[in-house]
């Protein structure tokens, strides 16, 4: 083999970015002044191309292809679009203001019904009642807590806890849902359906007593929930 | 279909639409070259998310030609950066910048179909497939995978040559449109 074959050998590992960087900036400059090492270049650049494309991920997940998660280009997005502004920030801002209307509507509405006033101071009662029940858990210094990245599951005597934060909204007709796995099952049962508040924050009682749980996972849902989750969960905690 | 180079210079001009449409196209790409190399989905993630962040912040980076050629070789060496930075071993990067001539000529082949590459490369010798994909996506210098292989350095070059022009004369029938 003369030396030229040995460089084209040369411009082929190069291409496939497999030289280290004195070799590869010979070979560069070498492709400077050589036509037929810059055409064997430029004639194996596609096959390198299609090297990567090989393992281009598939949608179809039964063909043992690995599904991203779909919270992924929620975060991404969600970045993007929080720099500029779109189209979009129209519509949201009519929406936040017809939520208030509506909300001033329900207030007024609610207000000339004197008959429900003992039902509405009882249920806020009630609330602020199992919201204080809820930081008194959550602050308790013998409360079990069991983190995963941005966020918490909190097992407080039986009740159990799930909170979040940095959540992205989930994907238009979506919501997450927590599941929990009881002690001895190898099936997660389906718990509570949430969104995040402003700021992606979530905090929740979820409905299983914490003695009884083994694992808590979070999934993206479709609306209503789903009895067995159907995307890859975003978080498992073992407890 | 909007083609990628004008989707890019919407993309310049901070239109998150464009830069969604973007991201439709070549999010399986570079997740899944991200995910070859690492062997890790969440921290394949990881790099999908730089990478993307990266474009939309700097899309000045990308200087014409074959979009899915660029963001693949920048997928890939962003991935071997995670995959070093966790202490595997040094290697070489793929040039990302093409001269805009080489890169033109790669236009033509624009719309690679992903199964059938799959089918070209599992056709081609193992001992011409391995050292290209440890190469590719091992980050390995041809002089690692003659160590590894006890190959001389001479015939691991040769082979890698063989086995891509193997393929890219398979590529033919491999384009979509």
């Amino acid at each position: 083999m003369n030396s030229h074959d040995e460089m084209l050998d040369s411009v082929a590992a190069y291409a496939l970015g497999t030289l280290p960087p004195d070799e590869a900036s010979k070979v560069a400059q070498h492709l400077q002044t050589c036509d037929a090492c810059r055409e064997e270049y430029r004639f194996l650049q596609p096959a390198v191309t299609a090297v990567a494309y090989s393992a281009e991920a598939r949608d179809d997940t039964s063909a043992g292809a690995t599904a991203l998660s779909p919270l992924l280009k929620a975060r991404i997005m969600k970045k993007v679009r929080a720099e500029v502004p779109t189209p979009q920030s129209l519509p949201r801002t009519w929406g936040a203001y017809a939520l208030a209307a509506a909300c001033l509507a329900l207030a007024v509405v609610t207000g000339l019904t004197d008959l429900s006033l003992n039902d509405r101071l009882t249920r806020a009662r009630e609330q602020s009642a199992a919201q204080v029940q809820t930081l008194a858990d959550l602050a308790a210094p013998d409360a079990q807590r069991y983190t995963f990245a941005d966020g918490s599951v909190v097992a407080a005597g039986d009740r159990l806890y799930l909170t979040m934060r940095n959540l992205p909204a989930p994907p238009a007709g979506h919501v997450y849902q927590a599941w929990t796995l009881p002690k001895g099952s190898k099936t997660m049962a389906p718990s509570s359906t949430f969104t995040p508040e402003n700021g992606g924050v979530a905090v929740l009682r979820l409905p299983a007593q914490a003695t009884a749980v083994e694992a808590v996972a979070v999934s993206v849902e479709p609306e209503g929930g789903s009895k067995q989750p159907t995307t890859k969960p975003i978080a498992v905690v073992r407890i | 279909m909007e083609d990628d180079g004008r989707l890019m210079e919407r993309v310049q001009d901070r239109d998150a639409d464009a830069f969604e449409t973007v991201y439709d196209r070549y999010h399986r790409l570079v997740y899944g070259v991200a995910l070859r190399v690492l062997a890790d989905p969440a921290a394949a993630e990881d790099v999908t998310q730089a990478v993307f962040l990266k474009l939309w912040n700097e899309p000045s980076l990308f200087r014409g030609g074959n979009f899915g050629a660029w963001i693949a070789r920048v997928a890939r060496n962003r991935a071997l950066d995670a995959a070093r930075s966790r202490a595997v071993h040094a290697g070489a990067d793929l040039p990302e910048s093409l001269p805009a001539d080489d890169a033109l000529e790669e236009t033509a082949l624009a719309r690679i179909d992903g199964q059938r590459v799959r089918e070209a490369l599992a056709q081609l010798p193992a001992d011409q497939r391995e050292p290209i994909e440890l190469g590719f996506f091992g980050g390995a210098t041809h002089e690692q995978i003659a160590r590894q292989t006890g190959l001389p350095l001479g015939t691991v070059k040769t082979r890698m040559r063989t086995g891509l022009r193997r393929l890219r004369n398979a590529l033919e029938g491999a384009v979509i449109a």
